[in-house]
């Protein structure tokens, strides 16, 4: 095993990219214990595997695995991750037209990543899943397994979900732990799976083999501007939800993991979702005429939005989206999936292209009319500062065995976007959602960036 | 709250035109804005405009058309009085920022802030009668005449705001100074350049550091320096007392900021070291020109003002808290160009100067910010020279409550 080798090339790009005149930085590398982070101190870093389809510039396996090698921004200081990369595998190598397009965009190759990674940080690049989780032996050699399965070159369905290979990576995961007796944290990106089957499989197998699992999307764990969290245990009438996106499979996720982040936090714990609907064109203004959501908790989501379209591009004025007639003049394709909780909870995510660039929400809490709003900041290229907020989750887990949020909030997500193409499939029938029956209880302590 | 009628205001700009300042803030009282949640249109009404320039893509005349109860008068004066004899408007938007004004040998763009005051006041002189003015950014580029503004309010006994939008905007993490904390050095890491974006930085900082134990008590001595070569020896000083800073709170800062220029190509977010730093300030294609000004207040807080395009792209700050082993950092947030939503609390805060006629935070803060604007660039002027400020003796205590963007 190449673990002091590792060790030592970490440390010297540690010291050539990260240590500062600072004194008493916690990545300096010569005076000793007292410079340890308090992980180092508690002993040897977990070692860890990165499974991804892609690791290219700003791609997601690029911008979260990279924070395991470099470290990352956390409360006001860069923290020094406390796992150590030891092992990879990548699915894909990005496509020469792709790699054209983006060097356009960025002026520099944008090839893969992994090679000089591995090279440069030392750690050994795999052919196979098992080989990564056994760093080349015989058994289980890692403490922990990120999953990043998004982007790369995969087929679409015919409902429009793109079929990452998240829950076939998964169950190599499985098989290396079952074969090898012993099982690690694991992390996936984004949903579990487009098919809710297969992620109530992944789900299951956790829980058979008693690993630790956490997934899902960084906005739930973002900045939140206003700093803003529902109440635990609040009673709530309705929320809404609002992307400026036509994509429902990537960009739907993202918001509806984000709204459903505040929802779980009502009296009664989640539920579970009875019923589902995708609208499209028309049918959306017509719902909104019909106030099939309430136009006041949409009106409060939009107010959040600090990148408005329409004519603020051409002339910069600031505009008042809720007003009659606004988003039918600028959104040529909108989307909106309505949605309802087995408690009678009612809510609806709005694909708003065209409208904003943000993703926002309005809840409303009892029937006292409070209405709390906040946009889910996402910090621009390159940094993407708000995979900095998953990496430590990410991170925590794979060091405490504790997911900071349960999986379940992620597999019932995976669930209601894949009912909500199957709708929109449909042609936007209403559509009866009964393997939805995910219940669990939401963390009462906030566990977004805040500090 | 305002309890008499709904107040009309007059706007006093340089130029409407999209992106300046002036389109801006008026569009805001013309369209509404969000605020607290809502679209907010603001109880006041936009009565009069003068604008004294008008370039091409200029906007007055379209939003004039628009919002017919905003009249267009071709002078100061008619445009308070609406077109009469006598003072007609409950207050005043200057905004003096943008526009093709004349700039002098120290880099000083001549905005007429000063000379459109003047004008104010000849009219509430001549009506005997003065009404809440609010001042966009610093006073003027001329201390002597910024001074004479605050000394003019207080005689005609009219409230004053002015400022940047960088005090009020939103931050991340959304914190404030503690009231009454001890500071014992702070930090703004920033972007732009000399008499334009020095400025705001020194807004945002003085916003936070007024809020330290005893107050503010004025600025001892204030050094500029500018170019590669000088804040590079800064950054490699190691303490303010060596020439440079604490490096705790540029780190900080740095880690603060959402927008870091990657070192390295094909990694898109690291930590950079000194010498990654000072390889980005002399890259070929970043033309900003690095700033510096370091100050002393006359109770012993230490304070660096450095502006980095091209290291950073954003406004970030940190604080050295007696006491306290982390500094205390924050980014300034400053959301994207093409609505400028940091306009939104500083709209707000001119509403609620003509609601109250009472300014919502004091004006020693940005008489403060003006005079060490004017000096930092004087200090450029003269190489670098550290030069005392017994001018800049101003004391004043800050608001208790928080007067950032947190709704």
């Amino acid at each position: 095993m190449p673990h002091t080798r590792i060790t030592e090339t970490r440390r010297e790009f540690l010291e050539t990219t990260t240590a500062t005149a600072l004194a008493g930085s916690l990545v300096g590398t010569s005076s000793g214990d007292e410079q340890k982070s308090p992980a180092e101190k508690a002993g040897p870093k977990k070692r860890i595997a990165i499974i991804t389809t892609l690791w290219a510039y700003l791609r997601h396996g690029q911008h979260i695995g990279d924070r395991f090698l470099v470290g990352y921004p956390h409360e006001g200081d860069w923290h020094e991750p406390g796992v150590e990369v030891v092992s990879a595998f990548v699915a894909q190598q990005p496509t020469a037209s792709d790699q054209k397009v983006r060097e356009k965009e960025f002026g520099f190759p944008q090839g893969d990543l992994s090679a000089e990674r591995a090279r440069e940080f030392g750690f050994g690049l795999h052919k196979t899943i098992p080989d990564a989780l056994r760093c080349g032996g015989k058994r289980l050699a890692v403490d922990g397994v990120v999953v990043i399965a998004e982007h790369g070159e995969y087929p679409t369905n015919a409902k429009g979900q793109k079929l990452y290979p998240r829950s076939e990576f998964f169950s190599q995961i499985v098989d290396v732990f079952r074969n090898d007796g012993r099982s690690v944290p694991v992390f996936n990106d984004k949903h579990l799976s487009y098919s809710f089957e297969q992620a109530s499989r992944m789900v299951a197998a956790s829980r058979e083999l008693n690993f630790p699992m956490l997934a899902g999307s960084s906005l739930p764990v973002t900045w939140r501007m206003p700093e803003m969290e529902v109440p635990y245990g609040a009673e709530i009438e309705e929320a809404v939800v609002i992307c400026g996106s036509s994509s429902l499979d990537s960009s739907g996720f993202h918001a509806l993991e984000a709204l459903q982040c505040l929802v779980e936090r009502r009296k009664g714990g989640e539920t579970g979702i009875r019923r589902v609907q995708t609208l499209s064109g028309d049918d959306v203004w017509n719902a909104l005429d019909h106030k099939k959501w309430s136009p006041d908790l949409m009106a409060r989501a939009l107010s959040r939005a600090d990148v408005i379209k329409g004519i603020t591009l051409v002339d910069a004025r600031t505009q008042d989206l809720a007003a009659p007639g606004v988003l039918k003049s600028i959104v040529p394709e909108p989307q909106a999936v309505l949605f309802e909780y087995r408690d009678g909870l009612k809510a609806t995510l709005l694909l708003l292209d065209g409208a904003v660039g943000n993703f926002t929400a309005a809840v409303r809490l009892d029937r006292r009319d409070r209405v709390l709003s906040t946009k889910f900041l996402l910090p621009p290229e390159p940094n993407v500062a708000y995979s900095a907020c998953l990496a430590h989750h990410i991170e925590n887990m794979i060091v405490t065995g504790q997911p900071g949020y349960p999986v379940e909030r992620t597999l019932l997500v995976s669930g209601l976007l894949e009912a909500a193409h199957d709708s929109r499939a449909a042609d936007g029938r209403r559509l009866r959602t009964p393997q939805l029956d995910v219940t669990y209880t939401a963390p009462r302590a906030s566990q977004h960036c805040r500090n | 709250m305002s309890n008499v009628k709904r107040p009309r205001i007059a706007a006093v700009v340089t130029e409407v035109r999209r992106y300046s300042h002036a389109q801006h803030i008026l569009d805001r009282f013309l369209f509404g804005y969000s605020w607290d949640g809502h679209h907010h249109v603001p109880d006041i009404e936009l009565v009069s405009l003068y604008a004294d320039q008008h370039p091409d893509g200029e906007l007055s005349r379209d939003r004039a058309k628009m919002f017919p109860q905003m009249k267009i008068y071709p002078t100061i004066s008619e445009a308070l009085c609406q077109g009469g004899q006598r003072l007609d408007v409950d207050g005043v938007l200057l905004i003096g920022e943008h526009g093709k004004y004349p700039t002098n040998p120290k880099g000083q763009r001549l905005y007429p802030r000063y000379e459109f005051f003047q004008q104010i006041v000849d009219v509430f002189r001549k009506s005997g009668r003065s009404v809440p003015v609010f001042n966009d950014k610093h006073l003027s580029w001329n201390w002597d005449w910024a001074k004479e503004m605050v000394e003019t309010a207080r005689e005609l006994d009219f409230p004053l705001l002015a400022g940047s939008s960088l005090p009020v905007t939103r931050r991340v993490p959304q914190i404030d100074m503690p009231l009454g904390a001890k500071v014992e050095e702070a930090i703004c890491v920033a972007v732009g350049g000399v008499d334009g974006y020095d400025i705001h930085a020194l807004e945002a900082m003085q916003s936070m550091v007024e809020r330290r134990h005893g107050g503010e008590t004025g600025v001892e001595w204030i050094e500029a320096a500018t170019g590669v070569d000088a804040v590079v020896k800064a950054l490699k000083a190691g303490s303010f007392d060596q020439g440079g800073w604490d490096p705790a709170l540029f780190r900080a800062c740095l880690c603060r900021s959402h927008r870091l220029v990657p070192t390295r190509e094909g990694f898109n977010h690291t930590l950079p070291t000194d010498r990654q730093i000072e390889d980005l300030m002399r890259e070929p294609e970043n033309r900003n020109r690095p700033v510096l000004y370091r100050y002393q207040h006359s109770d012993g807080l230490r304070m660096n003002m450095l502006l980095i395009e091209g290291v950073v792209h954003d406004f970030t700050f940190a604080a050295r808290l007696t006491d306290h082993p982390k500094p205390l950092s924050v980014q300034m947030f400053l959301p994207p160009r093409e609505v400028c939503n940091f306009f939104n609390p500083l709209t707000h805060a001119t509403e609620e100067l003509f609601h109250d006629r009472r300014a919502p935070y004091p004006i020693e803060r940005t008489l403060l910010t003006t005079g060490l604007t004017a000096a930092g660039v004087e200090s450029l002027y003269r190489k670098g020279a550290r030069l005392k400020t017994p001018h800049l003796d101003i004391h004043y205590r800050p608001t208790r409550r928080s007067t950032f963007w947190s709704n």
